[in-house]
């Protein structure tokens, strides 16, 4: 099975990805699985740290980050990516998602909102496009 | 006689993975996990599963202390580790834990104390049943 998610995708293109999730689990597995499919990965456990990041002036082809984080939340780490003029595929996780956190986070800037789990079902085609 | 035995344990094995399975402890996202799993990795799963157990005996403990304090009232950091324990717990297909946060949450939003502890105990509960059931099939 998992040679049947690798060749589901062969990437052209050298991708980069930052993982912003407080928990360990979620984020070392969110990392792995970006992995897998050949994407180099970074992660952070907080929204300062990711913002700090990208303001260093990191690039990243997609950024995963999760709506609830310690010191600067999800959204606002999002909306403060934004202003800085990034432009990069921003994908929204959390663990419960209702219609009001979808609207808060795709309000804040991200391009699309998944609940938790990622899986290869939601990954795949966003990994595609950012291939071309 | 030691392919015999390599046998009866994966049988063994698959037949307390179809248990959790068929009990809705857990799910097919365990499944992905495994899928993760190579010869590069080849303890992949069991060191994933073993971060999990330590973050949530953490977060147990934090909601434990929150909800024992007398003058407890911040249900919002209640929530703020509801929410890091279904996320981690829906990542590994711990699908019945996932579930028990869900209700506590609930009991959380509507500043139900009592709810909660109750919440706490089947959570706490749950828990122990799915770290002995996943140490059995690592073993």
């Amino acid at each position: 099975r998992k040679r049947q998610l690798l060749t589901e995708i062969v990437l052209r293109n050298r991708l980069t990805a930052l993982v912003v999730d407080a928990d360990t689990t979620c984020r070392v597995l969110e990392q792995l699985l970006l992995r897998s499919y050949g994407v180099q990965t970074q992660g952070v456990d907080n929204g300062r740290d990711a913002v700090t990041l990208i303001a260093s002036g990191v690039k990243f082809n997609l950024i995963i980050i999760d709506m609830i984080l310690p010191i600067l939340n999800g959204l606002e780490a999002t909306r403060q990516i934004r202003d800085m003029g990034v432009h990069c595929k921003m994908l929204g996780v959390t663990a419960c998602s209702g219609e009001s956190e979808r609207q808060a986070f795709l309000a804040a800037g991200v391009d699309v909102f998944i609940e938790k789990p990622l899986d290869p079902e939601h990954l795949v085609p966003i990994l595609r496009e950012l291939d071309g | 006689m030691l392919g015999l035995a390599a046998d009866r344990l994966r049988a063994d094995m698959n037949r307390l993975l179809s248990f959790l399975f068929h009990q809705g402890i857990l799910d097919e996202q365990f499944l992905q996990l495994q899928q993760l799993q190579d010869e590069t990795s080849p303890n992949f799963v069991s060191e994933v599963v073993n971060i999990y157990f330590h973050e949530s005996e953490k977060l147990l403990r934090n909601l434990r202390s929150l909800l024992m304090d007398r003058e407890f009232s911040d249900y919002n950091k209640m929530g703020i580790h509801l929410n890091q324990f279904m996320g981690s717990s829906s990542s590994i297909g711990a699908k019945r834990i996932r579930n028990v946060c869900l209700a506590f949450r609930a009991a959380s939003d509507q500043n139900n104390r009592a709810g909660c502890l109750s919440a706490l105990e089947v959570l706490e509960h749950e828990y122990c049943f799915l770290k002995n059931k996943l140490h059995e099939l690592f073993q």
